[in-house]
């Protein structure tokens, strides 16, 4: 459906590009470069033809962290530390701007349409979904979830959806300079004397590991303290929603979400 | 011949009472100390403390049963230069007397006093911020010690004689071009009147080699290539021009035996990194050690760890020197634990091969044959849509130190368990340019992890590990107290029963550790160091 707008030819998204980029000029070497470089590093994240999934849209004509190509360059290369954007350390020399040339092409592309309302949709989110019970959006709510604020420049319309419906389908991630990519809401179970704590993973080390449970509370352990420590891998600590809402409320849901920038 | 028949205790014993008492704040580094600085806890006179490399202590006031009450005696903070991106910090403090050496990203020297942290003298070289450094940081990892002088190589390729108490140079001399992507980031070996030093560049195409100079005067003795030129012993493994942006960088410290009077050196991959149809054959001396006549850097043998690597796995590994029984026979022996995931012993007298043993997950090698040479997996090297392979390009193991406990026979490794794809692309040469065919994309952060292995030096044997969160960057020290210290990117510096494994003492530096934990003592009170982020932190009992 929506995908197949976004398969056009490659000639005539090149064609398009290199008439509306601004100087310099990009070659279509440079944007047949680049968009190779893409799939094989960004697309994992970003989508085969940036559309987005875990990793935002690149298909919109300005870039949160990239208000300029050599910013654009700067983060492909390096990363955004505290994000789920890793660098990719191995472009060199032009491979980095023909990287940034290709992601700027996909900026004309058509932007992607909404499923449902999203004035609907903000008021499911305040009553049936009780979202606030655990999310804080724009200042208001509970802070057990991801914050929400500007959620739609982050995700996708089908990636929200899923997370809305599977929450345990996508195990977002967030790049640390030193640590690498670290799992945003992993949960533990930790058992130590005092009882079993269930909650999301906060830090870590080889000696201890801090975790907020679904009260909010933040609980600091030494491992060596613990009679057992579990990694809930593929888990999440927020309900699946088809069973709360029906399929035109978790539409409404996601377009509002989408609509947070 | 003529360091065998002095005894290293005697020299020992000599260089340390002569501290005793009223040990003069700055004292000289001659080369006899520099023999005993294995069984010398007091001071750590050179890189890996001692010539064996074997990054021991043998103090043990600090020890099984007190560690938990190290504390932090001082700490000192790491001086910006203006030089962007040298924010990281791997260097090991040298100790001479009452006197500690550092280096500071990318190649200032500071001199401290041991007992307060005080900055006695701060020297920053005249580096300008477009120096390169293709293929790694804007690091240093530490100074060299002979005589009245302090020896740091520089990011920008030049060698410095600083004087030992001023900071002032004595002299400097151009040991490679930057602008072709030469660079040193290493700590220099200091040898009987020589300085001996190796370059990184491989990234950029360069043709690796290990020099010498005189210390006095920097005068350069001599020059030994890793890469042949046509006609040379080992040419055959390479086609065309190929060797001549073959690689095979030197980034270093090597070890020494003076009864031998062999000089050991590692070297790095062949360029281009990724994309070995550019280069066919085994591309000697890559990833491989080289054994050196240290009066006139000819080679006496060499192994290569790493016929034709294509996934950056420098041999750039500390090479440990080891005296024992190996299958019932009175060895001298060279363990080494490559990137490549294999643990080796050498016999260093001969090179002959005597073990390649497994120590870390890896998916490219059905094993070691009996000649020393990996049983390669075939497709798995990289592909230009990707190929999954253990371990990543950073290895098993990286530079960062092992440590040998030579009263348990425990060899200690810092261990990385990361996968990575490897890509492999199209790559021309150009001076000064990135020349990789290829890159990587780690399976890193929480789909990877680390550990501190203990093995049997002698079997490669694992006799316990401890896990770390991620893959490490520090170094390991093992000491005469039971202990081995070592530290996390999480920012832990800690220390672990060496007899199996245990926690037994950890510290939050606050930041990412990525160098080598080292000791010494103050007045008889022992110390260890690390660095973490930009601090160097002193730790002691009393």
């Amino acid at each position: 459906m929506l995908l197949k707008k976004y398969l056009s030819p490659l000639s005539a998204l090149i064609v398009s590009s290199v008439l509306l980029l601004s100087a310099p000029p990009v070659s279509a070497q440079n944007l047949g470069n680049g968009q190779q470089l893409f799939q094989t590093l960004c697309a994992r994240c970003h989508g085969m033809l940036g559309e987005g999934s875990e990793g935002p849209s690149l298909t919109r004509p300005n870039l949160v962290h990239a208000p300029d190509d050599a910013a654009l360059v700067s983060l492909i290369v390096g990363g955004i530390p505290g994000t789920g954007m890793p660098g990719s350390r191995q472009l060199r020399g032009q491979d980095g701007p023909d990287v940034a040339a290709y992601v700027r092409s996909l900026g004309k592309l058509p932007s992607e349409e909404m499923p449902g309302d999203a004035i609907v949709g903000a008021q499911v989110y305040r009553s049936i979904g009780n979202c606030s019970s655990c999310h804080i959006l724009n200042g208001e709510g509970f802070g057990i979830g991801p914050e929400l604020s500007n959620v739609g420049q982050r995700r996708t319309a089908a990636y929200l959806r899923r997370s809305v419906t599977s929450p345990e389908a996508d195990q977002p991630r967030l790049v640390d300079r030193f640590r690498g990519s670290l799992q945003a809401f992993l949960t533990v179970r930790i058992v130590s004397e005092l009882g079993t704590y269930e909650g999301m993973r906060i830090n870590e080390d080889a000696f201890t590991v801090q975790m907020r449970d679904m009260a909010g509370e933040i609980y600091s352990f030494e491992k060596s303290d613990l009679i057992s420590y579990e990694k809930l891998e593929g888990h999440s600590l927020m309900p699946g929603y088809n069973s709360v809402l029906n399929e035109k409320q978790i539409d409404d849901v996601v377009s509002y979400l989408m609509s947070l920038k | 011949m003529k360091l065998s028949a002095l005894s290293k205790t005697n020299l020992f014993c000599a260089f340390f009472l002569s501290c005793l008492g009223s040990c003069p704040v700055l004292a000289d580094t001659p080369f006899e100390a520099l023999l005993a600085d294995e069984v010398n806890g007091a001071d750590w006179l050179s890189y890996s403390g001692g010539y064996k490399s074997q990054r021991f202590s043998p103090l043990s006031q600090i020890n099984t049963v007190n560690v938990g009450q190290l504390k932090v005696m001082w700490a000192y903070q790491m001086q910006p230069t203006g030089i962007s991106g040298a924010a990281l910090q791997e260097t090991t403090p040298l100790v001479a007397g009452d006197v500690m050496y550092i280096t500071e990203s990318p190649s200032s020297v500071t001199a401290l006093d041991t007992s307060t942290g005080r900055v006695l003298w701060h020297f920053v070289p005249d580096i300008t911020n477009d120096v390169l450094n293709i293929g790694f940081p804007r690091i240093n990892r530490g100074v060299a010690l002979l005589d009245d002088k302090v020896y740091v190589a520089t990011l920008d390729a030049r060698l410095f004689a600083l004087d030992a108490r001023t900071g002032a140079v004595r002299w400097e001399t151009t040991v490679a071009d930057n602008s072709v992507g030469f660079s040193l980031t290493l700590a220099p070996l200091a040898l009987d009147g020589k300085i001996v030093v190796g370059v990184s560049g491989a990234e950029a195409g360069v043709r690796g080699y290990i020099d010498a100079y005189d210390s006095e005067t920097g005068e350069r003795l001599w020059r030994t290539f890793t890469v042949p030129s046509p006609g040379e012993p080992g040419s055959e493994t390479w086609q065309g021009d190929d060797w001549q942006t073959g690689g095979g960088s030197t980034w270093l410290t090597g070890s020494y035996d003076p009864e031998l009077d062999l000089l050991y050196w590692t070297t790095g991959n062949p360029a281009p990194d990724w994309n070995g149809d550019l280069r066919p054959g085994d591309n000697l001396f890559t990833c491989a050690v080289l054994a050196l006549d240290p009066d006139t850097g000819v080679m006496k043998w060499f192994f290569q760890y790493t016929p034709h690597d294509t996934h950056d796995w420098d041999a750039n590994q500390i090479p440990v020197l080891v005296d024992g029984e190996f299958e019932g026979q009175q060895r001298k022996l060279l363990a080494l634990a490559n990137r490549n995931a294999f643990y080796y012993l050498l016999d260093r007298e001969t090179g002959e091969y005597l073990l390649g043993e497994e120590y870390s997950f890896q998916t490219w090698s059905e094993g070691i044959d009996d000649n020393g040479r990996p049983i390669v997996i075939s497709n798995t090297e990289p592909m230009r849509e990707g190929n999954l392979v253990w371990p990543s390009l950073q290895g098993a193991t990286n530079w960062f130190s092992p440590s040998y406990n030579p009263q348990t026979g425990q060899f200690f490794v810092p261990n990385r368990r990361m996968g990575a794809i490897y890509f492999k692309s199209d790559v021309e040469y150009e001076p000064g340019m990135p020349f990789l065919g290829g890159g990587e994309q780690p399976l890193d952060g929480d789909d990877a992890s680390g550990a501190i292995l203990a093995l049997d030096v002698m079997t490669g044997e694992q006799q316990w590990e401890f896990e770390l969160q991620t893959p490490p960057w520090s170094g390991v020290m093992a000491t005469a107290g039971g202990l081995v210290f070592g530290a996390s990117n999480e920012g832990n510096f800690f220390a672990l029963d060496a007899e199996d494994g245990d926690p037994l003492w950890f510290f939050n530096s606050g930041a990412h550790i990525r160098t080598n934990p080292m000791g010494f003592s103050v007045d008889g009170h022992q110390r260890v160091a690390i660095i973490g982020g930009q601090t160097l932190f002193v730790f002691g009992l009393e």
